[in-house]
């Protein structure tokens, strides 16, 4: 397997407030690998980070072996990382065909635009039901489905997903789960991010447990399901 | 008031809320894409209506050329703006208002060396004469602002609904940092707003050059104007400052016409006043751009 992502020791500064700390992750093409660990512990700005909305005051990040360090966040789009963020997101006014139009702002070829559409509508049928529908007035389950839908039409090679289950009901979660299994059955490496432990250590290759901006410990998915420590306080046994 | 004089007064109302409309629609905008407010907006009102001057009374090309002219001239000054004064204050509405508000007043200096202080830059009407409707006279002059209107406001309606980049702009204003996420960059899109937003106003103080007093200062009341539009219309929605903008044309025009013009401002504001606080979002304001 070859390496996709990795970050190296990277740190970031919300002005002087430490969000994160000493952070090094990889990410091997083809895995989901899970960021997991308490509210402030770094999960989202490590996303953020990835995808250049916020820069590391130290460290480095590495996308295919290259630095994408100081790239701005539209060209680390262009170069194959999509990021749905927390909340959706959704462009509220625009109908679902322009949201998924706006998912392929960068790419040229209509015809590729066609077939992703194709693509997004098999994974979310109930999209398709819904083409002309402003985003706004949709469920926060469909919401997500669009925010995933609209992340696969740049046709990315890794996707970051930050908390896909948030205020979703369990049925919407266990949907959300399956989505996120087809679209990696696809060919798809993704970084989740989730308050949802037990969701996703269900998903995830390989995990990273996060505390107060540090990784705390990392491991194979099945390993860390196992693990007295996590057991006892992410998933509540 | 007689018929005739309805007429008038309702012909004078369309071609008011038309400028209105189109000055303001660039405000608008501009908000929604940068959330910030230029308080220059006037002074590039006041920058079409010199374009005019220039090329149509100094130069002597024909009218329409210079008022098309004024487009692309008055949407650089807008993108130079952009480049300049908001970029670098982007996210500080205080800056943000500090720069736009004292390039306005550099503007107003620097047309004011080059050609006059005053009441003089008066241009001479190219469309005379006056069309006929239901016994009211309209002097073309006046009227042609309303089929252009309806060709710009039109024309940023289409593209901004069919056009990708116009989505990309209604994306940012909607959702900057979604939008950056889906590759677009912000910084060519607040330079699309600005060169639309420039572009309009020129237009509209190109339009305006042979009907009001040519001079420095002459932005000033629209560019107020067209804040009162914009906040009454919901400060980043175009549909809103379209709407807002006929209804005070409508209020300021019947009022002028059947007390004064001092009542009719009076009123205008009071309207604004009633909206906020019975909408303060205003009329439109939970759509963005």
């Amino acid at each position: 397997m070859t390496l996709l992502l990795e970050l190296k020791n990277t740190a970031v500064h919300y002005g002087k407030v430490e969000a994160t700390r000493d952070i090094s992750i990889k990410v091997l093409e083809g895995d989901i690998v899970t960021l997991i660990g308490a509210n402030g512990a770094g999960k989202s700005t490590t996303l953020r980070m990835i995808s250049g909305l916020v820069r590391p005051s130290s460290g480095e990040v590495l996308f295919e072996g290259n630095s994408i360090t100081h790239l701005p966040p539209e060209e680390i789009t262009g170069i194959g990382i999509a990021h749905i963020p927390e909340g959706r997101r959704v462009f509220p006014q625009m109908t679902v065909m322009e949201n998924l139009e706006m998912g392929a702002y960068l790419r040229k070829d209509p015809k590729e635009v066609a077939r992703n559409i194709e693509l997004v509508f098999s994974h979310f049928k109930r999209l398709k039901e819904r083409v002309n529908q402003a985003a706004g007035t949709m469920s926060g389950g469909e919401q997500q489905m669009l925010a995933m839908g609209r992340a696969l039409m740049s046709s990315p090679r890794l996707i970051l997903m930050d908390e896909p289950s948030l205020g979703l009901s369990p049925i919407m979660c266990q949907e959300i789960a399956r989505i996120i299994k087809q679209i990696h059955a696809h060919g798809s490496t993704i970084v989740l991010v989730e308050q949802n432990a037990r969701l996703a250590l269900a998903l995830a290759d390989y995990g990273y447990v996060l505390e107060t901006g540090d990784v705390a410990l990392e491991g194979k998915a099945e390993d860390l399901r196992e693990d007295d420590e996590v057991r006892k306080t992410y998933l509540g046994m | 008031m007689g018929f005739e004089t309805f007429v008038q007064t309702f012909a004078n109302a369309l071609v008011l809320g038309s400028i209105y409309a189109m000055v303001a629609v660039g405000l608008a905008l501009a908000f929604g894409v940068m959330q910030m407010a230029n308080f220059s907006h006037g002074e590039l009102f006041m920058a079409g209506a010199y374009v005019v001057y220039v090329l149509y009374s100094l130069v002597g090309l024909p009218f329409l050329v210079a008022v098309v002219a004024a487009f692309p001239i008055v949407a650089l000054i807008g993108m130079l703006f952009e480049r300049v004064l908001f970029r670098p204050t982007r996210g500080n509405v205080l800056s943000g208002f500090m720069a736009t508000a004292g390039a306005g007043f550099i503007m107003q200096v620097l047309v004011g060396q080059q050609w006059g202080v005053g009441l003089m830059r008066s241009v001479v009407v190219p469309y005379k004469g006056s069309a006929e409707i239901l016994g009211a006279a309209i002097s073309w002059q006046r009227l042609v602002i309303i089929p252009a209107t309806i060709i710009m406001v039109g024309g940023l309606w289409f593209f901004l609904k069919k056009v990708k980049a116009g989505k990309g702009l209604r994306a940012c204003a909607q959702d900057p940092e979604a939008a950056v996420l889906q590759g677009i960059s912000l910084n060519k899109m607040t330079s699309l707003a600005m060169l639309l937003s420039g572009g309009f106003a020129g237009v509209s103080g190109a339009l305006m050059a042979p009907i009001i007093p040519v001079t420095p200062y002459m932005g000033h009341v629209y560019g107020v104007t067209a804040f009162i539009v914009v906040i009454v219309g919901g400060m980043a929605s175009i549909e809103g400052a379209v709407l807002a903008a006929f209804i005070l044309g409508f209020i300021h025009t019947f009022i002028s016409t059947v007390y004064d013009s001092v009542t009719a401002t009076m009123v205008g504001v009071l309207f604004m006043a009633i909206v906020l606080v019975v909408k303060p979002t205003g009329l439109l304001g939970n759509v963005k751009v």
